[in-house]
């Protein structure tokens, strides 16, 4: 299994779930959105969630960090291919759990990893380190916030309508500020939190989309976090040091010992090399793939406090990789022989309603597909009377299980949930009554989550890089971001958002609707009406073959909308283009075999480039285009390998522009987030990865007691 | 009421000339069908029914006439052309306007491309397929998107979120209502009437065979059927929608057939006809069926406004016809999610209503003018 890409599609039909796949621990990856559409696309009638996975950050930025990728909405299931992998399964509402060992066959701990005898702790004396950032993230965000001015005061924000860029960016920075001092802080809060969907488990292992990841991110313990720029840190929360051999091979922590599992017993080194043992065990259903921990070669606790991890090769990308989630040994260590599913045993179920947890808060009560109830930990932020770490915000959070985006709507207007995403029509049309300002606002930002439409190049249409070009040419850009998206969305060229450092600078122009180039193109390429019925055609292997195939969607209306519109565009020009919307699943299953013409879907961002090689490399499972370029697959390697970060932009630069010139993909959008949070909420700012899913993310928000 | 057959012709004769002859004839040799039709005008919602009916029936075909992008007729260097009958079949749209690079919009294209061409419109430049941007016809402006669009005088009916016009997608849909309304029905009624017919006619091990297949049919239930057949089928259009609610919905008209034929098969005419030498399928269809016709009349007419309310609450879930083939469900199924979009409930929803209203009292009215006994209890 692999563990290391992981998209996961997101669909986004009808529940939207997220799915992520995540591996346990990895971070974040891409997210394939396919469907639906998070947070800003929707349509309506769907919200979805919008799914990522991705770090967390707790409170105080101790995260976990998953992976991949997420896939929204949907029903559905997700799977990540990866690039070796299995495909996980499931989200979406019921999903189904990878199948569990036959209890006749004897569980081997850690069978997947290759022997290997680490060195002695003598040995390790010997090798040089390099010191490796160790950071709070709310202090990071304290600091950046030390240098902005708010454009408004609470007061102003408050009062205003987001109704242009201008008061989205008042708002966000009057109401997204930390509190100045402790005494701002309602601390005996409540939170009531949206959830599209309920958690499939509480285990950090398996996690599975972002509904989990909301969830667990709070309760797990984790000793990596990264900020809203992406950049990796050891959490201060969690590690004293962490340093990186001059080869690269080995990562050395050494973690605090005032960390407790809610259960009182402390949490330690054993915990981690146990946690690694577990994924990389076969019988043990991991729901995300196993990739990133795979690239680990072994990981070893010289004392209760000071880990290694061994790697196979020095790659930038280990640093994503060793971040995985963490259970507490002594609750699993024995009970695992017998039931290595971790969940079907009445000692693990158990376990399941009310796990030992290591983060911020705990799990104290759980209603399914109603509710699910976390409170604060006194023994995370006090240790032997002392308070050692930042007190959590909340002391009580409540996530609300809402699958319908217009129920949703009805209980924020009325208070019954505090912050949701919106979709894209309800920001528009059914948020700017005074009946939504009376309680909550909103604010929008930009997520690198893009949609494509996508060739398949083994098709007799789209093998010529001249027929993309063309397809590009074609499309109404301008109708699609005014009258489809309310001019809500930004132009997207290609797979890194122009802010990214991994973006071309200066950046590459947009594509424009011209219909006499993409004539011209076509007709290059061959295709031109010979027998004059109005529609293109071309001799290919010796027969004639009208231009006429099919467009798979997800069966959420804007999908079908833009699809629509491509439709129109192509049919201008002679090419009948079918649009087909799919439940999510079956779209899922027919892009993943390749079975598809061209279809209309949605990545998220990994936080690392790399994430985006099981896309683009030749062969990869991502690769449902079937798109293949040595010199993209090479680039991906050179990348993976480069750790001088302005060399290693370069290369992903240079893949962007590669891709742009052969356009597998027309990519079309940039949707952004857009949430809406209750009026007394402060502290939310967004990463391109959206607001919850970074350091400090939701370990920033708070409730004041401050109220006008 | 048995009857003979020459009471069986009359009523064919009757049938043929219904309309012409009603109530003119004296009553003693008036038909059974005449008898019937005159029974029905004197219902006046039915008669009301039957007329939207026949208007709808109008509307739906001369759809591209009344709203549409494309002239009804046009000269265009030199020839006439009829490009308005693209929106019944894409390839009637005629080739020369794609060589001269019209990408589907006449109105500026004509002019500038041969300034002495002349062209027939529709009633209103709109399009069922697509937004109508600004000024492709000469003032109008572009239709407005999401809760903008309320009923204008450009947009007589609103436009849908994605700002194509309502009104064009109603009239169009009204032909797409009419083709699933009858063509599955007459699916239904064929296979119905076939099964029904060898069924109560032969009797016996044919009788128990069949009879245990309508029960397997019936017992299945049909929206989860048709959902699992579209899933199948690599490539729906509107025509497997229509096959798979017409192969579903025999049922009611084949139980029907097979009462009336086993009650008819009995009777003397047939008796006569046998005695004559008339093979089987003879019998069937020359002398029972048209016999038992009447009351078979009645669930096809019930089946005509279930097929239009299935194939509208399927566009309603999604799984109608594959976009952008307009339909009244489509619609529905874009205003649920905005409610404040009101023009896209009311007005398919009436449609898809009356429509099946009307095609219920029409049944109604069917059954009680032919039937004896409804009869003497209406009186």
């Amino acid at each position: 299994m692999e563990l290391r890409g992981f998209s996961a599609l997101l669909p986004c039909s009808f529940l939207h779930k997220a799915l992520i796949l995540v591996g346990v621990s990895l971070l974040a990856v891409c997210f394939f959105v396919l469907g639906c559409g998070g947070p800003a696309s929707e349509d309506l009638g769907t919200a979805e969630p919008f799914e990522e996975s991705s770090p967390i950050a707790g409170q105080g930025g101790a995260s976990l960090q998953v992976r991949s990728v997420e896939a929204e909405g949907g029903s559905g299931p997700t799977s990540s291919p990866g690039s070796s992998g299995v495909p996980v399964q499931e989200s979406g509402g019921g999903g189904s759990r990878p199948a569990s060992a036959k209890p006749s066959e004897k569980f081997v701990l850690g069978d997947l990893i290759q022997p290997f005898t680490p060195p002695t702790w003598e040995e390790l004396q010997k090798v040089e380190w390099i010191d490796q950032p160790v950071l709070d993230s709310l202090q990071l965000l304290r600091e950046r916030q030390a240098n902005e001015q708010p454009l408004a005061t609470v007061e102003e924000a408050l009062r205003l309508m987001n109704n242009s860029p201008e008061a989205n960016a008042k708002i966000l920075s009057a109401l997204g500020r930390l509190p100045a001092s402790d005494d701002e802080v309602e601390w005996e809060a409540t939170i009531y939190r949206h959830t599209a969907a309920d958690v499939k488990s509480t285990n950090p292992l398996m996690i599975d989309s972002t509904i989990e990841f909301d969830v667990i991110g709070l309760t797990g313990f984790g000793l990596f976090s990264f900020d809203w720029n992406f950049r990796p840190f050891a959490s201060k929360d969690a590690v004293v040091s962490w340093q990186t051999s001059k080869d690269r091979m080995m990562d050395k922590i050494v973690m605090r010992r005032d960390l407790v599992w809610s259960d009182g017993r402390p949490i330690t080194a054993h915990d981690v090399v146990f946690s690694f043992k577990v994924i990389m065990s076969d019988k043990v259903p991991i729901p995300a793939m196993r990739s990133g921990t795979e690239q680990i070669r072994w990981v070893e606790a010289y004392d209760d406090y000071t880990l290694v991890f061994f790697h196979k090769a020095p790659l930038a990308t280990n640093v994503w990789n060793i971040n995985f989630g963490i259970i507490p040994k002594h609750i699993y260590e024995k009970s695992i022989y017998e039931d290595p599913t971790l969940q079907d045993s009445e000692y693990h179920r158990r376990y399941e309603e009310s796990p030992v947890c290591g983060g911020p808060y705990k799990l104290v009560s759980r209603s399914r597909n109603r509710e699910i109830v976390l409170e604060r930990r006194e023994e995370y932020y006090m240790f032997q009377g002392k308070q050692v770490r930042d007190k959590p915000f909340f002391r009580q959070i409540r996530f609300k299980v809402l699958p319908d985006p217009t129920v949703s709507l009805m209980a924020l207007k009325r208070g019954d949930i505090e912050e949701m995403i919106l979709t894209a029509e309800q920001w528009v049309t059914q948020t700017n009554d005074a009946d939504f300002y009376r309680l909550n606002t909103k604010v929008y930002a930009t997520e690198w989550t893009y949609f494509y439409f996508c060739w398949n190049t083994q098709t007799p249409f789209f093998r010529d890089r001249r027929v993309r070009q063309a397809m590009a040419y074609a499309f109404d850009y301008r109708e699609m971001f005014d009258k489809i998206l309310y001019g809500l969305a930004e132009p997207c060229n290609g797979i890194f958002h122009p802010t990214s450092p991994w973006a071309p600078k200066p950046p590459l122009p947009f594509f424009q609707q011209d219909l006499d180039k993409a004539e011209a193109l076509l007709e290059e390429a061959g295709w031109t009406d010979s027998d004059g019925d109005g529609i293109l055609d071309k001799v290919v292997d010796g027969k004639r073959v009208r231009f006429e195939f099919s467009m798979l969607t997800s069966n959420v209306p804007v999908r079908i909308a833009i699809a629509n519109l491509m439709r129109q565009c192509l049919e201008r020009i002679g090419i009948i283009c079918h649009v087909r919307p799919l439940e999510f699943t079956v779209l899922q299953e027919r892009t993943r075999s390749g079975d598809f013409e061209a279809f209309h879907g949605g990545w998220g961002t990994g936080a690392d480039p790399d994430t985006a090689e099981n896309i683009w490399k030749t062969g990869e499972m991502r690769n449902f285009g079937r798109y293949s370029n040595p010199e993209v697959d090479h680039l991906f390697e050179l990348g993976k390998r480069e750790f001088d970060l302005a060399r290693r932009a370069k290369i992903y630069q240079q893949i962007h522009r590669i891709l742009y010139e052969d356009q597998p993909y027309t990519w079309l959008y940039f949707r952004p987030a857009m949430y809406a949070f209750n009026k007394k909420l402060r502290g939310y700012t967004f990463s391109p990865r959206g607001p919850y899913h970074f350091g400090p993310g939701f370990g920033a928000i708070y409730k004041t007691r401050l109220l006008p | 009421m048995n009857k003979t057959m020459v009471e069986a012709r009359d009523q064919l004769a009757g049938a043929s000339t219904e309309s012409g002859r009603g109530g003119l004839e004296a009553p003693g040799s008036r038909g059974f069908w005449a008898e019937a039709w005159i029974r029905f005008r004197r219902r006046r919602l039915a008669m009301i029914a039957l007329w939207y009916v026949v208007i709808l029936a109008i509307v739906g075909v001369l759809s591209p006439a009344i709203v549409g992008t494309r002239p009804i007729v046009c000269k265009y260097k030199g020839r006439i052309y009829f490009p308005a009958l693209a929106y019944y079949n894409r390839r009637w749209e005629p080739a020369i306007f794609f060589r001269d690079k019209f990408r589907q919009r006449y109105p500026e294209n004509l002019k500038k491309r041969d300034p002495t061409s002349w062209a027939i419109w529709p009633l209103v430049y709109q399009d069922p397929y697509r937004r109508v941007g600004e000024n492709e016809w000469p003032g109008q402006p572009g239709n407005p998107t999401g809760a903008q669009g309320r009923p204008n005088r450009y947009n007589l009916m609103g436009t849908t979120q994605e700002g194509i016009d309502v009104f064009a997608q109603m009239v169009h849909g009204a032909r797409t209502a009419l083709l699933v309304g009858f063509v599955s029905t007459g699916v239904a009624a064929a296979i119905g009437i076939f099964i029904g017919a060898l069924a109560g006619y032969f009797g016996g091990w044919i009788d128990i065979v069949l009879s245990r297949l309508i029960e397997l049919v019936m017992c299945v239930p049909t929206l989860v059927l048709i959902l699992a057949l579209l899933a199948i089928i690599d490539k729906p259009t509107i025509w497997h929608v229509m096959l798979v609610i017409g192969v579903t919905g025999w049922t009611g008209i084949a139980r029907l057939t097979r009462g009336e034929f086993i009650r008819l098969k009995n009777t003397e005419f047939v008796l006569a006809a046998r005695a004559l030498g008339a093979g089987g399928l003879r019998i069937i269809f020359r002398h029972i069926l048209p016999n038992a016709l009447a009351p078979v009349l009645v669930p096809i007419s019930f089946g005509v406004a279930s097929a239009i309310l299935i194939e509208s609450g399927l566009s309603f879930l999604g799984f109608g016809p594959p976009p952008p083939h307009p339909s009244w469900g489509t619609l529905l199924n874009a205003g649920r999610t905005n409610l404040q979009m009101w023009w896209l409930i009311l007005f398919p929803g009436s449609a898809i209503f009356l429509t099946v209203l009307a095609y219920n009292l029409i049944g109604e009215a069917i059954q009680e003018a032919t039937d004896p006994r409804l009869r003497e209890a209406g009186k």
